[in-house]
């Protein structure tokens, strides 16, 4: 199970540039820290953080260790940006059909 | 700051949907039951399920903000965790009329409310909501790229 909060990880905006940028696929720490202006251990805190809430995964490569986006626990927020959404839409139509009823 | 929008069109004049907004027993109908009253300033409730893992006792307190007969609803929102405002714009179109939702003011210091508006208001570059729904091999339920688009900042 994480041990950070998908939402508390994906709060911070270096965080969240971080996921953009592996979106492209697995890079090492060293390729991560010269894509922002930090420092490798402050990079390599803010993977830390993103490994701990499962948003990434780490892999060797030779002597390298990797870092590979992995999306899934995104999803709960998807469902909690999801919920209103469906709320509305799902009360939308309960509206228009109660009209065409033609009370 | 992100909304989320959801537009419905119903095949009646503005009129008669607007009545369906603003009285009580019809809002109960395809809402929930509740006290409002069509006048600016009025407080009520909103009475449904409570939610207890998203802190949420089962009651929206309200309040009547704005109101422009028949095309401008405007509600503050609050329940669980949310302080929102949201708006209800009914718009002619042809012989009925589109009723257009906007639910905004979400906390933006809320990590969930800012990590969710970030999403909706397509504050993560290129597509990575799609990306995920192709992992996650299933979109039900979830927006895609067009409806985000439509999201305002």
């Amino acid at each position: 199970m994480p041990d950070i909060d998908v939402f508390d990880a994906i709060a911070s905006p270096v965080r969240r540039a971080i996921l953009d940028l592996l979106q492209d696929g697995a890079r090492p720490v060293h390729d991560v820290a010269a894509s922002f202006a930090m420092t490798r251990p402050a990079v390599s805190q803010h993977l830390r953080v993103l490994r701990q809430a499962g948003l990434v995964a780490e892999e060797r490569v030779g002597r390298e260790r990797h870092y590979r986006l992995d999306a899934r626990p995104l999803r709960t927020v998807m469902n909690w940006a999801g919920h209103y959404e469906r709320f509305w839409q799902h009360h939308a139509r309960l509206l228009g059909e109660l009209l065409e009823e033609g009370e | 700051m992100a909304a989320i929008e959801v537009d419905q069109f119903v095949p009646r004049p503005a009129e008669q949907v607007w009545r369906a907004l603003t009285d009580p027993d019809l809002l109960a109908r395809w809402l929930m039951p509740n006290d409002f009253k069509p006048v600016v300033g009025h407080l009520f409730t909103f009475r449904t399920e409570p939610v207890p893992q998203h802190g949420f006792d089962g009651i929206v307190h309200c309040q009547v903000l704005a109101m422009e007969p028949p095309r401008l609803l405007r509600l503050g929102w609050r329940g669980g965790t949310l302080d929102t405002t949201v708006t209800w714009r009914l718009v002619p179109e042809g012989t009925g009329t589109r009723f257009l939702i906007t639910h905004d003011g979400f906390d933006e210091t809320d990590p969930a409310q800012q990590a969710a508006m970030n999403i909706l208001g397509g504050g993560w570059r290129g597509d990575l909501v799609g990306r995920l729904l192709a992992v996650l091999g299933s979109g039900a339920g979830l927006r895609g790229t067009a409806d985000r688009d439509r999201c305002r900042e």
